[in-house]
């Protein structure tokens, strides 16, 4: 694995606790190993009910595993006693979940600033910081707005920024354009695609879309049915930045989408 | 042949009056109907079971210019409000405490609820045993009644929050503080409100039923006082005055309510 490893996933598995008078639970997730490079933005593909979401809130310390280790920025981060997890590692570990998670309390930019606020560091400058970042997914204007009186797509761009406001160092997300219609789902790849090529963030992108995998990805991981392991491992040569509306026609798409398919099951 | 226009075939006319001011005149056609009611029932069964509305408001204006009116409310109002601060405060503060403890929370809360079923104005002649005739055992009667209220609808509201958002929090660094703050204390708003609007009424009600009991003044003392004098008009007069106050207070509540909660979404049928 050598030290180009940011983030280390070591045989890590994961059951749920058994009920009373039942079969003991199956593993979820069972000697699931991975490395990410710092930089990287890595996709991961997996079927449904593959435990895709399991294995971010273990990384992101909402949930814990039951074997196996979690090595980030060189120390081990896994533990198996719910009340020594730390979520989210002192903001290291940025989460962007399927559902926004928006506060429905708290206006567009109220939300986008939470985390700065909670963290004591909301100042003149990162507030500028968020108002760019607001500006550049088409936010402006809609900051006084509550998250019910906004779109689907905005609350997603909404929940994206309010992750990289505060600059973690390694942001994972899960499915995270997976209810938007397809139209805007495009459009918020591209938006991610433009604000990670400011900041080059490491990036571990959940989804079960093959295309989506492919147009935003270094790398992408195909995961196996329950209890799910890493099926395979594929490079994603197409250069950047990358035109996610025409990456159907880019040379070796279609080969990589079928060697990809073939994995999945 | 003429094609639809779907503009107006979909979108229906705004109505010629305003919507709130339907709602105003039905309100006002009710208020007139009870009031014809009540002057009905004076006339068919007599001013000694039933006061005549007339009288009712001659002599509700007859204790304001006295001072009288003034005195009962603000007595009355004094024993509510401190009841209902500390009932608020403890209903409160237990749910945040036990949030903690799952253990705690099993093993109080059978008491809580059993400790419901005691009948509050049956402790009243102890209560005066112990606290003497003065404001305490009034206050501690209507802590009683609101208490359990706000701690229901409160415990209810914190085992409502969506736990994603406790997370989502904690993972942009909230503390456990900030987490109740920000987190709980907004998710369970709706339900405190709602305890809220329940409990003040009794908590005005269980004040004056304390001052039938025991007083030197308030708006149950004067409701007492004019019973035991055959005065129909008089408890009349004060339960007028009982329901104007508890109608102002849930004004008050949901002015504070609606401030509160802006953020939630309203349909618009349902603004008046």
């Amino acid at each position: 694995m050598g030290d180009g490893a940011f983030l280390e996933i070591r045989n890590l598995g994961k059951r749920f606790p058994q009920r009373q008078g039942r079969e003991p639970s199956p593993w979820v997730i069972k000697d699931l190993s991975f490395t990410v490079k710092e930089g990287e933005f890595v996709t991961i593909i997996g079927p449904s009910g593959a435990g895709k979401s399991t294995l971010l809130n273990m990384i992101a310390q909402i949930d814990v595993a039951t074997a196996g280790e979690i090595v980030f920025q060189g120390s081990t981060i896994m533990t198996a006693d719910p009340k020594a997890m730390r979520p989210g590692l002192d903001r290291r570990i940025g989460y962007v979940t399927q559902d926004d998670n928006l506060m429905p309390w708290r206006t567009a930019l109220d939300n986008v600033l939470f985390a700065l606020e909670v963290q004591g560091r909301l100042d003149d400058k990162s507030r500028e910081h968020a108002a760019m970042l607001m500006n550049a997914v088409g936010l402006s204007g809609y900051e006084k707005y509550y998250p019910h009186e906004l779109s689907g797509g905005m609350r997603k761009r909404a929940a994206l920024i309010r992750t990289l406001v505060y600059d973690p160092p390694i942001i994972l997300m899960d499915e995270p354009f997976a209810s938007v219609d397809a139209q805007t789902r495009t459009q918020l790849q591209e938006d991610l695609l433009r604000l990670w090529s400011l900041g080059r963030k490491t990036i571990v992108f959940v989804t079960h879309d093959i295309a989506e995998a492919i147009a935003l990805g270094d790398r992408a991981l195909v995961l196996t049915r329950q209890p799910t392991r890493i099926a395979g491992e594929h490079m994603i040569p197409i250069p950047r930045p990358r035109n996610v509306k025409d990456i159907f026609a880019l040379e070796g798409f279609a080969a990589l989408y079928e060697r990809i398919r073939a994995q999945v099951q | 042949m003429t094609a639809i226009d779907p503009t107006t075939s979909l979108i229906a006319e705004t109505p010629r009056i305003p919507r709130r001011w339907l709602v105003y005149m039905g309100r006002a056609v009710l208020a007139v109907a009870l009031v014809l009611a009540w002057e009905a029932g004076a006339q068919s069964f007599g001013s000694v079971f039933f006061a005549h509305p007339v009288d009712v408001v001659k002599r509700i204006g007859e204790i304001a210019a006295s001072g009288q009116l003034l005195t009962d409310i603000i007595a009355t109002l004094r024993v509510s409000a401190f009841g209902f601060v500390i009932g608020c405060s403890v209903g409160l503060l237990l749910p945040f405490l036990l949030r903690h403890s799952e253990r705690w929370t099993a093993a109080i809360e059978p008491y809580v609820m059993a400790s419901q079923g005691i009948p509050k104005y049956a402790l009243a002649p102890w209560l005066i045993l112990w606290f003497g005739i003065g404001d305490t055992p009034k206050v501690v009667i209507v802590t009683l009644m609101v208490v359990y209220i706000v701690f229901i609808t409160t415990f209810a509201g914190i085992r409502s929050v969506d736990q994603r958002l406790i997370n989502m929090a904690r993972i942009a660094g909230a503390s456990e503080t900030a987490v109740s703050r920000e987190v709980i204390w907004n998710s369970l708003l709706p339900f405190f409100f709602s305890g809220l609007k329940v409990a003040m009424p009794r908590a005005v009600s269980a004040c004056i039923v304390g001052e039938f009991l025991v007083s030197t003044d308030g708006v149950g003392h004067y409701i007492e006082h004019a019973r035991e004098l055959s005065d129909t008009t008089g408890v009349f007069a004060g339960i007028v005055v009982a329901t104007a106050l508890v109608l102002a207070i849930n004004m008050i509540v949901e002015f504070l309510e609606r401030r509160a909660l802006r953020w939630r979404p309203v349909e618009r049928d349902m603004e008046i």
